[in-house]
């Protein structure tokens, strides 16, 4: 069988939107994944737009994906889920809630639509939440599809371009030019593939695949867990996201873990209670205390969820990029490309990431700069 | 009386799945016919059907669909019943109220 272009490591949303894009583009694509397609971090996710992560370049990375998924929409066999939502955030103190104002005199810089709503006017709007509360902000911007189909969907349309779609495949190595400063192919557990160009799509792997080509991806897993809870009648939660403002406290690095309200109802009616971010290496059991703190937090902001049954939980590993900015990048060997280290945004940059690589690919100009997402910042740093 | 076959033996049962409209999975009112079509797109283990149809995410988390739909995926991809891997199982076993959830910690420190 003839060589592919470029081949893409790693199976999840990062991997199959660069596969579907660079298809676009022309290019014969094989994707290699160790697992199935939508097995990690895309599997983990509560399929959340999120719009309003700072800094402002994730905001345009965000604003600009959204728009390709609702492109995308129309592309694909399957209904995705997806829609416009809008988001909430809560605040249960008047120090959070002070510091959630802060936040978004930040986020309106950033050209980001939002509402800042008294405790009156929030409860009015979700009768839900209990009364106690300190206020809150509304972004009506935001969006929600199923991370499922979504992932699942575009390796499907990816194919039907032409792409090959390897699953249940490792790789074993990157095999690079007698002088190291190209590409030549990957090796896997079923063999070689010759290839011009690699994408490292590998999640919070890619800090492995990385090393097989000789560059430092500092990428760790970053795990977090979620509990899934019975299907609820619609008007549980008006607006289907409503996250604690401590959320984006929660992303920073102070704490080995860090717990936040999430709660999300999807379109299927069940709960999606989040949230957590903790540094535990490759560890993908789900932890106890950090479910039990997760329940605690969101019948605090919910009194009513006490009550309803939760079936499930999970944990999925999400790549951290230690300045919270992903990295979309081309690097110093010759035909290899990064698209890693979204941590939880990976869902909501999948379509602009894809697009930007193969944009990157074939030597277009790329519709957002993309120097500071470059892998060799890290090098600098070192 | 017939003889009855043992139901974890190593091939596939007798019951007939014949009509596209027969539930397979209760829980999320999934059919045959969506199953049948996830697998003719590919999906070849149950937790691809499940993250494409919803069969087995539903309360009961697929402890009544799971022998039906590994019989399906053996039938229609070539594979030995046996080598079909079942679902993931994940906590809580059984539906828990979330309060008690909640709880847990105190619990266990206690």
């Amino acid at each position: 069988m003839a060589n592919p272009d470029v081949v893409i490591i790693g199976g999840g949303i990062i991997g199959t939107c660069c596969a579907y894009y660079l298809e676009k583009e022309g290019l014969k694509v094989t994707l290699i994944e160790r697992g199935k397609i939508c097995s990690e971090a895309s599997k983990s996710s509560q399929g959340h737009l999120f719009l309003w992560e700072l800094p402002a370049i994730n905001i345009k990375l965000a604003k600009a994906s959204k728009k390709l998924f609702w492109q995308l929409n129309d592309q694909l066999d399957f209904d995705i889920e997806l829609r416009n939502t809008g988001s909430m955030s809560i605040s249960d103190s008047p120090e959070s809630f002070d510091s959630l104002k802060k936040t978004i005199e930040d986020l309106r810089i950033a050209e980001v639509v939002c509402e800042l709503l008294d405790a009156n006017e929030f409860t009015k709007r979700e009768p839900n939440v209990t009364p106690g509360i300190a206020g809150g902000a509304y972004f009506p911007e935001d969006g929600q599809l199923n991370p499922l189909l979504a992932t699942i969907g575009i390796a499907q349309a990816a194919k039907k371009l032409g792409a090959e779609i390897k699953t249940n495949t490792l790789v074993t190595g990157i095999e690079l030019s007698p002088d190291k400063t190209k590409v030549t192919g990957v090796q896997t557990g079923n063999g070689k593939i010759s290839t011009k160009y690699v994408v490292n799509a590998a999640g919070a792997w890619s800090g492995q695949i990385g090393e097989m080509a000789g560059i430092n991806i500092p990428v760790i897993p970053r795990k977090g867990n979620l509990i899934v809870v019975e299907n609820v009648p619609d008007d549980f939660v008006n607006c289907k996201i409503i996250i604690a403002s401590g959320y984006l406290d929660s992303l920073k690095v102070d704490n080995k873990v860090a717990v936040a309200a999430n709660v999300q109802q999807t379109k299927e009616g069940n709960l999606l209670l989040g949230s957590s971010r903790e540094f535990a290496g490759f560890n993908k059991e789900v932890n106890p205390e950090v479910i039990s703190e997760i329940a605690k937090r969101c019948i605090r902001f919910f009194p009513s969820l006490a009550n309803l049954h939760t079936i499930r939980s999970w944990a999925g590993l999400r790549p951290y990029s230690p300045d919270m900015l992903p990295i979309i990048s081309d690097s110093p060997i010759e035909g290899f490309y990064v698209a890693t280290g979204h941590e939880g945004v990976g869902i909501t940059m999948g379509p602009v990431t894809g697009k930007l690589i193969a944009q990157m690919i074939t030597e277009q100009k790329t519709e957002l700069p993309v120097e500071k997402l470059s892998v060799n910042r890290f090098e600098k740093q070192s | 009386m017939a003889e009855k076959k043992p139901r974890t033996y190593e091939g596939t049962s007798d019951i007939k799945i014949e009509n596209p409209d027969m539930i397979i999975c209760r829980c999320e009112e999934i059919t045959l016919k969506e199953i049948l079509q996830a697998i003719s797109e590919g999906a070849s283990s149950v937790n691809e059907v499940k993250r494409r149809t919803r069969a087995g995410m539903g309360l009961c988390q697929g402890r009544s669909c799971s022998r039906l739909v590994r019989k399906l995926i053996a039938e229609h991809t070539n594979q030995k019943f046996g080598s079909v891997q079942p679902g993931t199982v994940r906590p809580p076993v059984r539906p828990l109220p979330l309060k008690l959830l909640a709880s847990l910690e105190e619990d266990s420190n206690g």
